[in-house]
């Protein structure tokens, strides 16, 4: 600042004696002409070239931008579809899941009641013809007795009665102690 | 480099306070003609700076991917600056129409403006009048001819005549508006960037020029020669200051370009 102050007498003198002054604040006349054609030149070139390019940047890069947010937008909505997809397909797994579980369930409930049913079948068939075993057993054992107890009777009596007894006699006695066993 | 040649030769170091040229405009007007054309130093650094402009937007827009290199990204935010914050933000969505305008000067004002803190230029061509001063004026009929042409005869008369104010009060305040619109607009856009250039150019030429003959003079002027270190520290500090100015100043211009058209436009507000 003190350079200013120092350097404003000498402008001021300068100015007082000749053109200096004024030679500086006046336009030249020759770098007037100079100045319009040079900015007519820039202004040009700016107008025909440069603001069409810098709009078609512009523009390419809003291309790009919107391009890139419409990618975005269409993976998006690929994503939310496949979701939606796997979601579904799940759920169908799920309900096939029950279901055949359901399915096992019930087909075991049928077995186990097929098995009782067959068990206690054969249980009964086994009873019967334990029944009907003892029954047979029985009978023949009656028979054998029966027999028996003909031939020790006759043999008891024969002892017991000696050659007493006529034929005749023996044979009444014998088949009426027959009949009472028959009876029995 | 020429400025400071002359300084260098011209400079009575022993007795003088700073290393000023004998007529200030040693450090702005340029005579001598190149290559034998009418074409002067500041004539073919306002070329240079069109055709930076040219170079800028051109590599900036040519073999664009989708995914754009570091200076093409650079240059996009730059335009997109100018685009969407001061053609669109100030003008509204009509503004777009003005955008290659509002491009133009903001980029040829801003490589002019840093001529100025370019090493082997160190000239700002803003700091001649002719390029605000042409600029200004562009600005001052697009928004006078836009104003009419949006408008009519109504731009004019709620300019004299603001119906927004008490009656008491309209025709001071028109009278004030008229001059403001059509006298004091083009002049303080065409002064304020100049005389920001003209300004840092001064100050940088001086400071960096004095503390350059004064410290390589430290043998005869050892006091002098001392105080040459700070001048230089101190213009390299403006250096970057002017750095900032630079891009400021641009953007200002620019920035009122726009609110400008936009009162044309949209005179109600």
């Amino acid at each position: 600042m003190m350079v200013f102050a120092q350097l404003l007498p000498i402008a001021a003198e300068e100015a007082e004696n000749g053109e200096g002054g004024l030679e500086i604040l006046l336009p030249a006349t020759s770098e007037l002409i100079a100045g319009i054609i040079a900015f007519a030149i820039v202004f040009f070139f700016v107008w025909r070239f440069a603001v069409p390019a810098i709009n078609r940047a512009l523009e390419q890069r809003q291309a790009a931008i919107s391009g890139q947010i419409e990618d975005a937008e269409k993976a998006k909505a690929q994503a939310e579809s496949l979701l939606a997809d796997y979601k579904a397909q799940l759920a169908d797994a799920r309900n096939e899941a029950n279901r055949i579980v359901e399915e096992a369930r019930q087909d075991a409930e049928q077995v186990r009641a097929d098995v009782i049913a067959k068990a206690d079948e054969e249980a009964t068939q086994i009873r019967s013809k334990a029944r009907e075993d003892a029954t047979a057993e029985k009978e023949r054992a009656l028979a054998d007795a029966r027999s028996q107890v003909g031939d020790i009777s006759v043999d008891l009596a024969g002892r017991i009665v000696g050659e007493s007894l006529d034929p005749q006699a023996h044979r009444e006695l014998i088949d009426r102690y027959l009949a009472d066993l028959e009876r029995l | 480099m020429e400025p400071l040649i002359l300084a260098v030769e011209e400079c009575d170091f022993v007795n003088e306070p700073v290393c000023a040229p004998g007529d200030v405009a040693e450090l702005f007007v340029f005579t001598d003609t190149l290559w034998g054309t009418p074409i002067t130093r500041t004539i073919f650094l306002i070329g240079l700076a069109a055709l930076i402009v040219i170079a800028l937007l051109y590599f900036g827009y040519r073999n664009r991917q989708p995914v754009p290199t570091k200076f093409q990204a650079m240059m996009d935010s730059v335009t997109g600056f100018v685009r969407d914050e001061v053609a669109i933000g100030i003008i509204g969505p009509e503004g777009v129409k003005y955008f290659p305008y509002l491009l133009s000067i903001f980029l040829f004002i801003l490589v002019g403006n840093l001529f100025e803190v370019t090493p082997l230029i160190n000239f700002p061509i803003t700091s001649r009048m002719a390029i605000p001063a042409f600029l200004a004026i562009v600005t001052y009929l697009i928004f006078v001819i836009v104003g009419f042409a949006k408008n009519g005869f109504r731009y004019l008369a709620d300019i004299v005549w603001p119906r927004s104010v008490p009656v008491a009060m309209r025709p001071l305040v028109g009278i004030i508006e008229f001059v403001s619109y059509f006298a004091i607009r083009p002049f303080s856009l065409a002064v304020r960037l100049f005389a920001n250039m003209v300004a840092g150019h001064v100050m940088l030429s001086l400071l960096l020029v004095t503390g350059f003959i004064f410290v390589v003079n430290i043998g005869e002027i050892p006091l002098k020669g001392s105080f040459g270190f700070a001048w230089f520290a101190l213009g390299l500090g403006i250096f970057l200051f002017e750095i900032m100015v630079a891009v400021l100043q641009a953007y200002i211009f620019t920035l009122l370009s726009a609110v400008y058209i936009q009162t044309s436009v949209h005179p109600e507000h």
